[in-house]
């Protein structure tokens, strides 16, 4: 085009040099600056002499201002070939670029005379696009911006979409100010990068405040340990009082959602251990997750395998305690040599939560029917795995399938499950009908349609779990999957039954400490809760947990 | 017409920890169960002051009993349970889990015959949820009235009081204000209102009840009915000089411990007499007690034989070579189960002049009265009872068996049904 060509021109004769000049940047990359445009390019080529890139960016860049420095580092930052290579050589690089380029800020000193002071308490690296962070700010009127910077030269402002919060410490602590003291100087944000970031230091923070103060601090390396990651959100988001309103809404539900599928995404199937030969065309699927307790699989094999309706069940154990393996692999030996029945233990490369142990179970699965069941489950006597079969296959549009479940003293764990609104509340717990009384408590012995059953022992057809999408990954470790995936059939139009006849032992655990679970339950029934809330409000002015049928 | 469905709840459960209202309840509760058209459903408290270790099912108090579909624990925190306020702080027991269990089990009738550790706000939420269940209450002491363990025995000096207010009850314990106390009374009473009718075991308690503020139509005298043992004790082997004495319960000081081991002290040294003490809970009691307890003892070996806690069933053979029980309580009791287990088996009584003990057992008629808390006292009536073999046979001769337990459920069935008939009239018109 005339125009372009008459501006090229124009620069080739204001300084030859400056039409394109290129330097490499790491493998299969390299820097090239052409007039205004300054961008990376994938080449083939990128064995260039050492120190030509410093050169480069010496010679034709840090003369810039100040402006376009900065903003050339943020687009360099944000180059689509930064997802592409995935390479920390490129990261590298960029970190070096950034330093030459960027405008240093002064440090910003946080001393209660001075107003303006900002300090960063944590980066979490939720993936690599996405990092939570949090600190506090303090300057003359509350108008600052916080901007992050990342190692790469990634630049995200944080002060307009974050999470704000009293911090009584940074008023104390700037009492004898005059000035701002009525906001919240505390910040939480989930930040999105345009492109990954790969490097365990380098983070910058900036304010600039309304009155031309500009300051920068260092922050804290990201962590990156997704396990970590988890319960240090879980614990910002439990820090002040119950889990719920915007933080979760705005930062915690994507952050926690995003983490989970990454932890689940790492783990994948590493074998496949048979024992036995397989059934062929098996009815029904058993997929039992493992974690920790494998005694549990002995008391199972043995009561599975006086049970004449075992010979067309493919058994399928998915081990989620990775580290379990060789014990594992050894004593299901020992255990098959024993009660022959056959069965199959799916290792995983790293632990998926229950969800995920389940997902890689289903994916293992070959028949119609899938039973999912817990590995702390012994039934209490032959033919309840007929007795349900039947019973899903005679009635039609049936969901998921639920059975009786007792405890060890003979009282009902499960008999169906609702959702209970307690006093004041506005979130829905499940809640376990008739739970704690007897097994033999009339109004518990009539099979009957219910809002959702536990995953404990859960029969459904293959194609309906797999058509709503089966057990969602959402959640943090283990809770209200089963009934999400009840809600979601409901949703398709199917029913959820609960059935009297088959009746099981579930020896839930008594062990875990109430307090570490308490959060991640809270932030699981506060997202239940937020995708299903008005959903079960309609469901639950139709059931009666309490009905008796029995009752004439 | 479908089976009346009564619902009784009890603070304990024998199971777990001997005692005389939970003994009374499951017998009760048994009793019933042979009843044609009743179906009674048992609700016992379990926590840590009870059982051994803390056991609960995740999400839920309740727990099943021994394999019996209609008898049930109710696991609640000792902590929780608020003793000035007899209630419990974690509400949602009320809210969630009581409320979704009488939901449940709908019983046409509530009988309570104990709430401590379960708490008051059972009997507003047992209205609340169940607008037409009969409630009845047992009351077994006088802890809505007082709070010093429920004995109406002031702090100081064990002086046996007659009345409590907020202004005598500051006395008793300075640091809690007439206020407060003013505010407890009318919080137990707002909780009361919603009992259709109280059943005291002994008149005495009755009187305190009525003296408190219970309107006598709401009150009435009913003994605790008790189921007839397999056996009856024989008599002693020698009737000649009945010189030996039991004591069955817990040592304690308001069960009068000291007082039964300071007049044995005291005996004449030629009087002929044994006490042999079947006592429970001493380990329950303050280090000073036990220490002073012990040295009694010590002193007291060839007059006194401690043989440790006992089985219910072991009653008959323990009382074969017993000529008297002891009950020297220093408290007004209720009405003392250990009165009708002696009776059945043919004791006659040695006992306090006062509350349930003066009312159960007839001076001179059945058995022997002393002055309460006075070890003098006690000690003269032991050395005219144990020297005298014709007195002995006379107060045993004077026994009438106890309150038979299917009198008592034959009342309890009419009651139940006098008063589900007054609930309906109030439904209808209400």
């Amino acid at each position: 085009m005339p125009e372009t060509v008459r501006e090229r021109t124009g620069a080739r004769r204001r300084s030859r040099r400056l039409e394109q000049s290129v330097a490499p940047l790491a493998a299969g990359v390299e820097l090239v600056v052409e007039k205004d445009r300054v961008e990376l390019r994938a080449a083939e080529r990128t064995d260039g002499p050492v120190g030509q890139l410093k050169a480069l960016l010496r010679e034709e860049l840090a003369g810039l201002d100040a402006a376009r420095r900065t903003e050339i580092v943020s687009d360099l930052a944000s180059s689509p070939l930064l997802e592409e290579l995935g390479s920390l050589e490129l990261s590298s690089s960029l970190y070096e670029v950034r330093e030459v380029l960027r405008e240093r800020l002064p440090a910003c000193a946080v001393e209660a005379r001075q107003p303006v002071g900002l300090a960063v308490e944590q980066v979490l690296a939720v993936d690599q696009r996405s990092f939570w962070v949090s600190g506090w700010m303090h300057d003359e009127d509350g108008a600052g911006e916080v901007t992050f910077v990342s190692p790469e030269g990634a630049r995200v402002a944080v002060t307009d979409g974050a999470f704000r919060l009293d911090r009584p410490d940074v008023v104390q602590f700037y009492a004898g100010l005059q000035g701002d003291r009525t906001q919240e100087h505390g910040f939480t944000a989930l930040i999105e990068l345009p492109a990954p970031s790969l490097l365990a230091s380098g983070w910058i923070a900036e304010l600039r405040t309304s009155q031309g103060t500009a300051v920068e601090i260092r922050c804290p390396d990201p962590v990156v340990d997704p396990q970590e990651v988890r319960a240090k959100i879980l614990a910002e988001l439990g820090s002040r009082g119950p889990v719920g309103g915007e933080l979760a809404a705005r930062h915690g539900r994507h952050a926690l959602t995003r983490l989970q599928e990454r932890i689940v995404g790492e783990s994948e199937v590493d074998s496949i251990d048979l024992y036995g030969e397989q059934p062929t065309a098996p009815a029904i699927s058993i997929v039992i997750p493992l974690y920790k307790r494998l005694d549990f699989i002995e008391h199972q094999l043995l009561q599975f395998s006086t049970d004449p309706d075992f010979a067309e069940v493919e058994l399928i154990y998915v081990l989620d305690s990775v580290e379990q393996k060789e014990e594992l692999a050894k004593t299901a030996g020992e255990l098959f040599a024993l009660y022959r029945l056959p069965f199959k233990v799916v290792n995983l490369t790293a632990g998926a939560g229950f969800a995920g142990a389940n997902k890689h179970g289903i994916e293992a699965a070959e028949a119609k029917l899938l039973l999912l069941l817990n590995s702390d489950v012994v039934p209490d006597r032959p033919g309840w795995l007929a007795t349900m079969r039947a019973f899903y296959e005679s009635q039609e549009n049936v969901g998921a399938l639920g059975a009786k479940l007792l405890y060890e003293d003979g009282s009902l764990q499960h008999a169906g499950l609702y959702f209970h609104r307690g006093v004041g509340g506005e979130l829905w717990e499940n809640a376990h009908c008739f739970k704690g009384l007897h097994r033999d408590f009339p109004a518990a012995n009539v099979s009957r349609v219910v809002p959702a059953v536990t995953a404990a022992c859960m029969l459904v057809d293959r194609e309906r779990y797999d058509e709503v999408g089966g057990l969602p990954l959402h959640y943090v470790q283990g809770d209200y999957e089963d009934s999400e995936l009840c809600l979601r059939l409901l949703a398709a139009g199917y029913e959820n039954w609960y059935l009297d006849t088959a009746e099981l032992y579930h020896l839930e655990g008594q062990s875990y400490v109430a307090e570490a679970r308490r959060v991640p339950s809270e932030y699981n029934m506060w997202l239940h809760s937020e995708i299903w809330g008005e959903r079960i409000e309609t469901l639950m002015a139709e059931f009666d947990p309490f009905e008796d049928p029995t009752a004439a | 017409m479908s089976d009346l469905r009564v619902l009784y709840v009890v603070h304990n459960h024998p199971t777990l920890h001997p005692g005389g209202a939970e003994a009374y309840s499951l017998e009760l509760y048994e009793a019933m169960r042979e009843q044609p058209g009743v179906e009674p459903i048992l609700m016992a408290r379990i926590g840590s002051n009870v059982a051994r270790r803390r056991v609960a099912h995740p999400g839920t108090p309740f727990m099943s009993v021994n394999g019996d579909p209609n008898q049930h624990f109710i696991f609640t925190e000792t902590d929780h349970f608020d003793f000035f306020t007899l209630t419990s702080r974690d509400k949602s027991l009320y809210s969630r889990h009581l409320t979704d269990f009488l939901l449940a089990q709908r019983p046409d009738v509530v009988h309570l015959q104990h709430t401590h550790f379960i708490g008051l706000d059972l009997l507003s939420q047992i209205r609340r949820v169940l607008p037409e269940a009969a409630i009845v209450y047992t009351l077994h002491e006088f802890l809505p009235i007082c709070h010093h363990h429920g004995q109406m025995v002031r702090t100081f000096g064990d002086e046996l009081c007659p009345e409590a207010s907020p202004r005598r009850c500051n006395e008793c314990f300075p640091e809690l204000s007439p206020q407060s106390f003013f505010l407890r009374e009318r919080f137990v009473k707002g909780h009361f209102a919603n009992v259709d009718r109280f059943l005291a075991p002994s008149a005495q308690l009755m009187d305190k009840y009525l003296r408190w503020g219970i309107a006598p139509e709401r009150i009435e005298v009913e003994e605790y009915g008790r189921l007839t043992p397999s056996r009856r004790a024989p008599d002693p082997r020698q009737t000649k000089s009945p010189t030996n004495i039991g004591f069955f319960g817990q040592l304690s000081h308001f069960k009068g411990a000291e007082v039964m081991m300071e007049a044995m002290a005291q005996l004449d040294p030629e009087a002929e007499a044994h006490l042999w003490l079947h006592g429970a809970n001493l380990d329950l009691q303050t280090e000073e007690f036990q220490e002073e307890f012990a040295q009694l003892r010590e002193q007291l070996r060839g007059r006194v034989t401690f043989r440790g806690p006992y089985e219910h069933h072991e009653l008959p053979n323990l009382m074969a070579d017993l000529h008297w029980v002891l009950i020297p309580s220093i408290w007004w009791e209720n009405s003392p189960l250990v009165i009708q287990e002696a009776f059945f088996h043919r004791r006659p009584i040695i006992t306090s002049d006062v509350g349930g003990m003066a009312e159960k057992v007839r001076d001179g008629v059945d058995g022997l009265h002393f002055r309460v808390g006075d070890p003098y006292s006690l000690a003269r009536t032991i050395e005219q009872a144990t020297a005298n073999p014709r007195l002995w046979r006379s107060l045993r001769d004077g026994i009438r068996d106890p309150y038979p337990m299917d009198a008592h459920v034959s009342r309890l069935m009419d009651l139940y049904g006098e008063l589900l008939e007054q609930r309906e009239e109030v439904a209808v018109n209400a």
